[in-house]
């Protein structure tokens, strides 16, 4: 088989040759975008309320607050480490609790005679009490100093309020940092806010090492379209990759400008939407479908194909449009990959929602029109509309992985 | 909305159901929709995602296949839309993109909506021109079209052994 033919049938076992695509493949890495429920759980912030207590009575402490504030069961506080030292509490509190630290007796233990185990009697620890909105601070106070080890010491409980993530963290690395800025924070291998650490690991490290070559051939197919004027230099490439085996089924570059109907190209905004070219690609491999399934030999070309694009109008698009490669019992994208040059649009992202891919990898974000990036900041055109339409499950019918590719 | 505009919106929002009710019959989703210009239709589709096999083939996108062979990209900017159903969030922003004068729809789609259903692609920040949208327009027969084809559907589909289990056991605890 020739380098050529192996282009032509679409499909590479084991190793993928650049060479024999005509790519240079590009260097870089995946930084997998961060969801927007993401971005609220790393910026959400509630109030609670910090008091100091000796060791021995923390958890003594504990019971009077569940009987006090009976409610604290409804509310997830459990990223919230709740009786911590002072040398595992950010810098700025360790002050603060230094300044205002409390004369407490020697002890008389809680259940009476000491062990050997027990905390050194004069140990204190920090602990948290609860989320602020749960009771009003004077309750609070008046509710733990009729209580030992307050009541005994005849000691007023120094109650403190601090912002604390209200959310969990989502990584180890956003558990470090939150630890270090507002409270000791407990991080478990999970994320409630998007993929699960270990699928996205497991995801990225399987596409890793083609991503850059399946960019570089999105680039070709839009280049092969803005090089004759009739799109913008932005194209992709719809890719299946089952264990070594990788089948690329369509690449297509943008046609906007192409012109409409008898028209010649036009350069006027906004252009052909529709010929975008994450909604050409979609197009085609729905067409391949169609002849896969009714075994056609070739596919009349109709009005769709003449206005929405979606029959290839290139020699990159063509050689892989022209083989049958598709598995046949598929259904829409599903289990297929999309590489783009550049961040899809609000259409187009959703288009790939959709069309049920796997997953998505774009090399270019772009903030003004893109539909996947998040960000903290308000949404606008100049910080990004902030979409984040690849994992919303609770509003969108379907979720996919979603990469940026950061070049070397 | 006077009685003679209420009419003029509901007019054409007929000849939308009109369409869904074709896809009904074609084993399509039931959406339907009808382009207007200076009280002109100038195209009209419904759901084509089982006969292209192409999940994007939304009503919208099969009318504005067919408005653009004949016109240039430039008349949307005059052009309402009437649809049976809310356009999802990527019809919404193509829509935008033409440069939609307005749109017209019969019942939200909390599913995917993008004119108020989910999220907002109208009216968001865009560096496209906003446009009104206006729904409820025969809401019910709207929905009444999707609950059709739901059952429809239901019925072609080989019932589940779970299912008659269940039905069994319903009858012998109501007696």
């Amino acid at each position: 088989m020739t380098a050529s033919q192996t282009a032509q049938h679409g499909i590479f076992h084991g190793h993928v040759d650049a060479q024999k695509l005509g790519v240079t493949p590009k260097k870089g890495r995946l930084v997998p975008l961060r969801t927007r429920d993401e971005i609220r759980a790393a910026t959400e912030l509630l109030d609670a309320y910090v008091v100091e207590v000796p060791a021995v009575f923390a958890s003594a402490v504990l019971n009077v607050i569940r009987i006090a504030i009976p409610n604290i069961r409804d509310v997830n506080i459990q990223h919230l480490r709740r009786v911590v030292h002072l040398s595992f509490l950010p810098e700025h509190l360790q002050q603060t609790f230094i300044a205002s630290a409390q004369t407490w007796p020697s002890p008389e233990h809680p259940d009476g005679e000491a062990r050997a185990s027990d905390p050194n009697p004069t140990e204190i620890r920090y602990l948290l009490v609860s989320p602020a909105s749960l009771i009003a601070s004077q309750d609070l106070v008046a509710a733990l100093a009729r209580e030992p080890p307050f009541s005994i010491a005849n000691i007023v409980p120094h109650v403190i309020t601090i912002p604390v993530p209200a959310l969990a963290p989502t990584s180890a690395e956003e558990a470090q940092q939150w630890s270090e800025k507002y409270w000791s924070i407990s991080y478990k291998n999970t994320n409630p806010y998007g993929p699960h650490p270990s699928l996205l690991e497991r995801n990225q490290a399987g596409i890793e090492p083609y991503a850059g070559t399946w960019l570089a051939l999105a680039k070709v197919a839009g280049g092969q379209m803005s090089g004759r004027g009739i799109g913008a230099n932005v194209g992709c490439a719809i890719v299946h990759k089952e264990r070594k085996e990788h089948r690329v089924i369509a690449v297509a570059g943008d046609a906007r400008w192409r012109g409409t109907g008898d028209s010649k190209p036009c350069r006027e905004e906004p252009g052909n939407v529709m010929a975008h070219a994450a909604m050409r690609a979609i197009g085609m491999v729905a067409r391949k479908r169609v002849r896969l399934e009714q075994s056609l030999d070739e596919l009349t070309s109709d009005a769709a194909g003449q206005i929405a694009c979606d029959v290839p109008l290139s020699p990159v698009e063509n050689s892989f449009f022209s083989v049958d490669n598709l598995p046949s019992t598929g259904y829409l994208c599903l289990d297929l990959d999309i590489y783009l040059t550049h961040e899809p649009c609000v259409m187009c992202s959703m288009a790939i929602l959709h069309s049920r891919f796997r997953r998505c990898v774009f090399e270019n974000a772009v903030k003004a029109t893109g539909g996947l990036m998040t960000s903290k900041e308000s949404p606008s055109v100049e910080n990004g509309l902030g979409y984040g339409i690849f994992w919303r499950p609770a509003e969108l019918n379907w979720k996919f992985l979603a990469w940026h590719w950061e070049n070397e | 909305m006077d009685e003679e505009e209420r009419q003029y919106h509901e007019n054409f929002m007929r000849e939308a159901i009109k369409m869904a009710e074709l896809a009904l019959s074609s084993d399509e989703t039931p959406v339907g929709c009808v382009f207007v210009k200076d009280g002109e239709i100038i195209g009209r589709g419904m759901n084509e995602t089982n006969k292209t096999l192409n999940g994007t083939r939304h009503a919208e996108f099969v009318a504005l296949i067919q408005i653009l062979s004949k016109y240039p990209i430039s008349i949307l900017q005059s052009t309402d839309l009437y649809v049976t159903v809310e356009p999802c969030v990527m019809c919404a922003s193509a829509l935008r993109q033409y440069g939609i004068r307005a749109v017209y729809f019969g019942c939200w789609n909390d599913r995917f909506g993008g004119t108020g259903g989910v999220l907002n692609i109208h009216e968001d920040p865009s560096i496209d021109k906003p446009y009104p949208v206006h729904g409820g327009i025969f809401r019910e027969e709207a929905i009444n079209l999707l609950r059709r084809f739901y059952v429809q559907e239901n019925s072609k589909a080989p019932e589940p052994h779970s299912k008659k289990t269940r039905e069994l056991k319903l009858l012998e605890s109501s007696v």
